[in-house]
């Protein structure tokens, strides 16, 4: 039964895709309709994993020794990813029957949309990291090919190889963990590394540590390869919504608290992480506060609440980055959702020219604001308990200065959030034409902003699920009550609250405040260049070109210089022979 | 029976092959018109039935191991490793000779494209099934010959002529380096059988300066860098059947020479040739990636990739030399098998479109270089071939679940398993180069899926079934292989281990 669950789950999104591209772009309507069928039937299949989770092995096919076998294990941190990568999935679907009605080549768009799913769900319930590696890749490609959709936008094509190129970078050190683990263990099961851990040398462990943590830093757009985030937003916004903000982006921080148990203990590798996350939280937020499109705002934001995540598990709170996770997704995705229909009716992306809309969109509005206060932290949405939780455990178990530096964030967060929700809905009138939002994009707008009051009442169960099927991660139940009580008990929780009230506050009194009336002129610069990253970047494109540009010149397209190649060549072989032999 | 069905495997196409050159003539004297057909008929079936006596003896060597033939001083061995390059060039060849048939104008001498195709087909097996040193020089000989034809087939232009004389001269050169690199094992050795040389087991100066110039002569063919500048022009003006030919199969045909030959000569420097063959690999990889990079035409994009291609496929085998491991040499094989197809589907798709923009006349030859530029917005009136072209590359490219992705990792994992730091940072760096390829094939699958057509996209013609089911074929291959790459262990596995049995571990 497990079983089969697990691969409708991983298999109906892959089959939807194939039907679509089928089907063709001359019907449109059954596009429509075999999309969301088969990214709902996948949700449900993925839900039903829930109550099942399990540690031990549900699937297992043989592809030969340099494989490994093909696994599926559904843990609680596997079928609770593979959970929010259907669901999420299925309603960005929803969304998009009337975000992309109408639109050319919409059987490519399905096609990569379900495709995405059903490797995500791979990604979150393979126990072989082999496996975990192509999947991994796969999710790569289908970003790239839904950035890049609109083909004929060289910045939606740019935004796409950028994306593809750095996330790809980044999975290098996934492919050296992984190849190092089978180099130590003779095998490529997650289950086996684990075990193992404790007795690899140091040096090689370290090694594998830190290509981990390279490579979710790149996919989950952390500090320094948090470039290509905010130029992936050339992408549909269902696209953002579901790949860049609730799912894909989460794989880093999986993989992390995947494999904590094993990289816990190298040395710095915990500070490390910490780091990373601290910095992007704190540069992120930085750089949202002078943004002026709205999706590169939520980008931002997404990289920032991504660093809180990431902060967590390097303090130790594996649980509370995974229960971060579960509250971001579900309104980072909802803020995306209701960002793409004031896009879809205002026909902007810039936040300037939205001005009063609220009034024209008052569902869309009201979604939007109650995804704002779960992004601040405020109770009872589920941002809040579940924000609180990482930042109790950073002043538990990581450095104060870093907690400090958190609780910044926090201000920043709710000055930046409250930011665009003015400019969008309350500022003066742009005077575009509006409609609010179509019947399907109200339907998955209505579920997310439902979810943000109800996820964290899933703790309890969350957490004991993960206890029960993880247990080389030592880890916890924490009923809902002890949640409430711990939150609501601790000073830290006040001291975030008081941070977030500052933020506002600052916000909404900045006339008054001289220091803060503008923006101060160094964040727009540093924001344009992504704080160095992007000068990086660049000069790392160009020094690439020039290379190839002066390897050009050894083509002389003359036989005379040919014939000499072969000349050296022969020399160049007999030095090398002599010496080493 | 059985030893028939090897004999006929390796010596039945060159028999075939003026056989189909006398037929045209035949047919162009009596009924000119019918030219391209007849003749395109005649060597498909000669094809087809060349596929029997090749099934017949891979059944043989499943059941009783490698077969050995023996004519006087002529040594012939059909191991794994013939029987992979064999199947390479049959399957190529076949899909290449039913491909080529539209863009045969009949003016350019068809029966002599079709006979020069099946003659480097039997050489190209011929040569996998070499075992001594000179009859392996007399096949790769014959294959150099027969593709000099090929290359120069657009005989007209200019370009294409510039193009063969220095594929002529650098191939002739190499040659001529191998000869004098066998003349001096037989002076020293008194030997040419490679089961021969293998015993005596001697490394002197003398055979290393012998190897030195095999790896020269055959690395001009094989398109070891700094060998390798014949490549891009003859790729770039030759038919597409050919350019797939010569990426998929020829170069690959030049790697297998070179490694019969230091297989019989390396005795106790294997590490040397595996250290000297992984400095190859890196050097191919980087410099084929940086110069792809710079291209802006598509079929000299091509040929610069086949460049980093050859680099995989040496870091397998090299590491597998090194270490005196198989498992490098399987993967090696299996990149050279998943790049025939990947590239060849490549080459096949970018002739599709030269096809398609070539107008009303069908004049392949008078072709200017099909560029980026042209491919934009193809999808829109060629789906299918937009579609082939873009699982080829992004198959090259190595992304999953395509067939390049899991010959690569095969490569990489055995890397790892020589748990030695430059080898792992060697890995390291073919990866990274795999990255750095995305950088120029995403491109290409970007400008096909534009909506916007270019002018030759929108002025292009229908394109016929015969080219399309080769293109088919291959674009089921790459995504079967790359789901399930167990559909062909039965090929590479023994490939592997006859390479690694070569090199004495």
């Amino acid at each position: 039964m497990l079983a089969l669950l697990i691969w409708l789950a991983i298999g109906l999104p892959v089959l939807g895709g194939l039907i679509v591209a089928v089907i063709g772009d001359g019907r449109e309507k059954a596009q429509h309709a075999v999309a969301v069928g088969f990214s709902a039937a996948a949700a449900v299949a993925a839900l039903a994993l829930l109550p099942q989770a399990s540690g031990a092995e549900a699937v297992s096919v043989s592809f030969g020794p340099m494989f490994g076998d093909l696994t599926f294990v559904p843990d609680g941190l596997a079928v609770f990813l593979a959970a929010v990568a259907t669901v999420v999935g299925s309603l960005a679907v929803i969304f998009s029957v009337d975000y992309m009605a109408g639109e050319a080549q919409l059987g490519r768009y399905y096609s990569f949309v379900l495709y995405f799913i059903g490797a995500m769900a791979a990604l979150a319930l393979t126990g072989n990291l082999f496996f975990l590696f192509l999947f991994w890749e796969i999710t790569a490609l289908c970003s790239y090919a839904l950035i890049s959709f609109y083909n004929d936008d060289p910045k939606a094509v740019a935004g796409g190889i950028k994306a593809l190129i750095i996330t790809q970078l980044g999975g290098v050190g996934l492919l050296a963990l992984a190849l190092m683990a089978y180099a130590q263990t003779g095998s490529f099961e997650i289950s086996t590394f684990l075990a193992a851990a404790p007795g690899i040398p140091t040096a090689v462990l370290g090694l594998m540590a830190y290509g981990a943590l390279i490579a979710a830093a790149a996919k989950s757009a952390q500090f320094p390869f948090h470039t290509w985030l905010p130029d992936a937003m050339e992408a549909p916004t269902p696209v953002s919504a579901l790949i860049h903000a609730a799912t894909m982006v989460n794989a880093g921080i999986y993989l992390l608290a995947r494999l904590y148990p094993a990289f816990a203990d190298v040395p710095g590798w915990r500070t490390a992480v910490a780091l990373v996350g601290l910095i992007s939280a704190l540069i992120a937020a930085l750089m949202a506060i002078v943004a002026t499109d709205l999706k590169r705002l939520l980008a931002y934001s997404t990289v920032s609440q991504l660093g809180y995540m990431v902060y967590a598990v390097g303090v130790g709170g594996v649980f509370a980055s995974q229960f971060h996770l579960l509250s971001h997704a579900v309104f980072k995705a909802l803020l995306f959702l209701a960002a793409g229909s004031i896009i879809h009716a205002l026909g902007t992306r810039d936040m300037r020219e939205m001005g009063g809309v609220g009034r024209r969109m008052p569902f869309v509005r009201n979604v939007f604001i109650i995804g704002a206060i779960a992004l601040i932290g405020l109770p009872p949405l589920n941002g809040f308990w579940s924000k609180e939780l990482i930042l109790e455990e950073g002043l538990l178990h990581g450095p104060a200065w870093a907690y400090a530096i958190m609780l910044v964030g926090v201000a920043l967060t709710a000055l930046y959030t409250l930011r665009g929700v003015s400019m969008v809905f309350f500022s003066q009138d742009g005077g575009r034409q509006a409609h609010d939002a179509g019947r399907a994009m109200k339907i998955s707008l209505a579920i997310l902003a439902a979810g943000t009051f109800a996820t964290w009442l899933f703790a309890g169960s969350f957490s004991r699920m993960l206890a029960a099927t993880l247990p080389a991660h030592g880890l916890h139940e924490l009923t809902v009550g002890h949640l409430a009580a711990e939150v609501l008990g601790a000073p830290a929780t006040y001291l975030a609250l008081g941070a977030a009230l500052v933020g506002m506050a600052v916000w909404q009194w900045r006339g008054r405040l001289p220091w803060a009336a503008r923006s101060p002129g160094w964040l727009a610069a540093a924001s344009e260049s992504g704080f160095g990253l992007e000068t990086i970047n660049r000069l790392t494109g160009a020094a690439t070109q020039k290379a190839g540009a002066i390897l050009q010149r050894t083509q002389t397209g003359q036989l005379n210089w040919n014939i000499a190649g072969m000349a050296f060549g022969l020399i160049a072989v007999l030095i090398i022979l002599a010496w080493s032999v | 029976m059985s030893v028939n069905a090897a004999v006929l495997m390796i010596f039945l196409p060159l028999v075939m092959a003026p056989a189909i050159y006398l037929f045209g003539r035949a047919v162009e004297k009596n009924r000119p018109e019918g030219l391209t057909t007849a003749v395109n008929s005649a060597a498909l079936l000669v094809m087809a039935v060349l596929w029997i006596p090749y099934v017949l003896t891979v059944r043989q060597f499943a059941a009783t191991g490698p077969i050995v033939l023996v004519y006087g001083d002529v040594a012939l061995i059909v191991d794994g490793l013939s029987l992979l390059l064999a199947a390479a060039a049959l399957a190529l060849g076949t899909l290449v000779i039913l491909y080529s048939k539209a863009h045969m104008s009949g003016k350019l001498g068809d029966e002599k494209y079709y006979s020069s195709v099946v003659a480097m087909t039997g050489m190209i097996i011929g040569l996998g099934c070499a075992n001594d040193l000179f009859n392996l020089w007399v096949w790769f000989e014959g294959m150099a010959v027969s593709s000099y034809l090929l290359v120069v087939f657009y005989r007209d232009r200019p370009t294409a002529l510039e193009a063969g004389v220095k594929y002529l001269v650098q191939s002739a050169v190499g040659s001529v380096t191998v000869l004098i690199g066998i003349a001096l094992v037989f002076a020293h050795t008194g030997e040419i059988g490679f089961g021969a040389l293998a015993a005596a087991n001697m490394t002197t100066p003398v055979l290393l300066g012998a190897g030195a110039l095999f790896t020269i002569g055959f690395g001009v063919k094989i398109a070891l860098v700094p060998m390798h500048t014949w490549l891009p022009d003859a790729h770039a003006q030759a038919p597409s059947g050919i350019s797939a030919l010569l990426s998929g199969v020829v170069i690959e045909a030049g790697l297998i020479a070179l490694l019969r030959v230091l297989g019989a000569l390396s005795g106790d420097v294997m590490p040397s040739w595996g250290a000297l063959l992984m400095a190859f690999a890196a050097v191919n990889m980087l410099l084929g990636n940086l110069m792809a990079l710079r291209q802006t035409q598509v079929k000299r994009l091509l040929a610069y990739s086949s460049l980093s291609h050859m680099g995989y496929m040496l870091l397998g085998i090299g590491v597998a030399v090194y270490i005196g491991q198989a498992n490098g040499a399987q993967g090696g094989l299996f990149h050279l098998l998943t790049h025939g197809m990947m590239k060849g589907l490549a080459f096949l798709a970018a002739g599709a479109f030269i096809y398609a923009t070539s107008g009303a006349s069908h004049d392949t030859s008078q072709d200017h270089g099909l560029t980026l530029g042209d491919l934009n917005g193809a999808a829109r009136r060629y789906p299918f071939e937009a579609l082939a072209l873009s699982i080829a590359v992004l198959g090259l490219a190595g992304l999953p679940p395509l067939a390049g992705f899991m010959s690569k990792w095969q490569i990489f994992v055995a890397g790892f398993e020589a748990h030695n730091t430059v080898i792992g940072l060697l890995v390291v760096f073919a990866a990274l180069n795999s990255v750095l390829s995305l950088a120029y094939y995403a491109p290409i699958v970007n400008a096909v899926y534009r909506r916007q057509p270019s002018t030759a996209v929108m002025e292009g013609v229908r394109l016929p079934i015969s080219m399309r089911i080769p293109m088919a074929v291959l674009t089921l291959a790459v995504i079967a292989v790359g789901v399930w790459p167990r559909l062909v262990y039965w090929l590479i596995v023994p490939a592997g281990g006859a390479l690694s049995a070569m090199f004495g571990s």
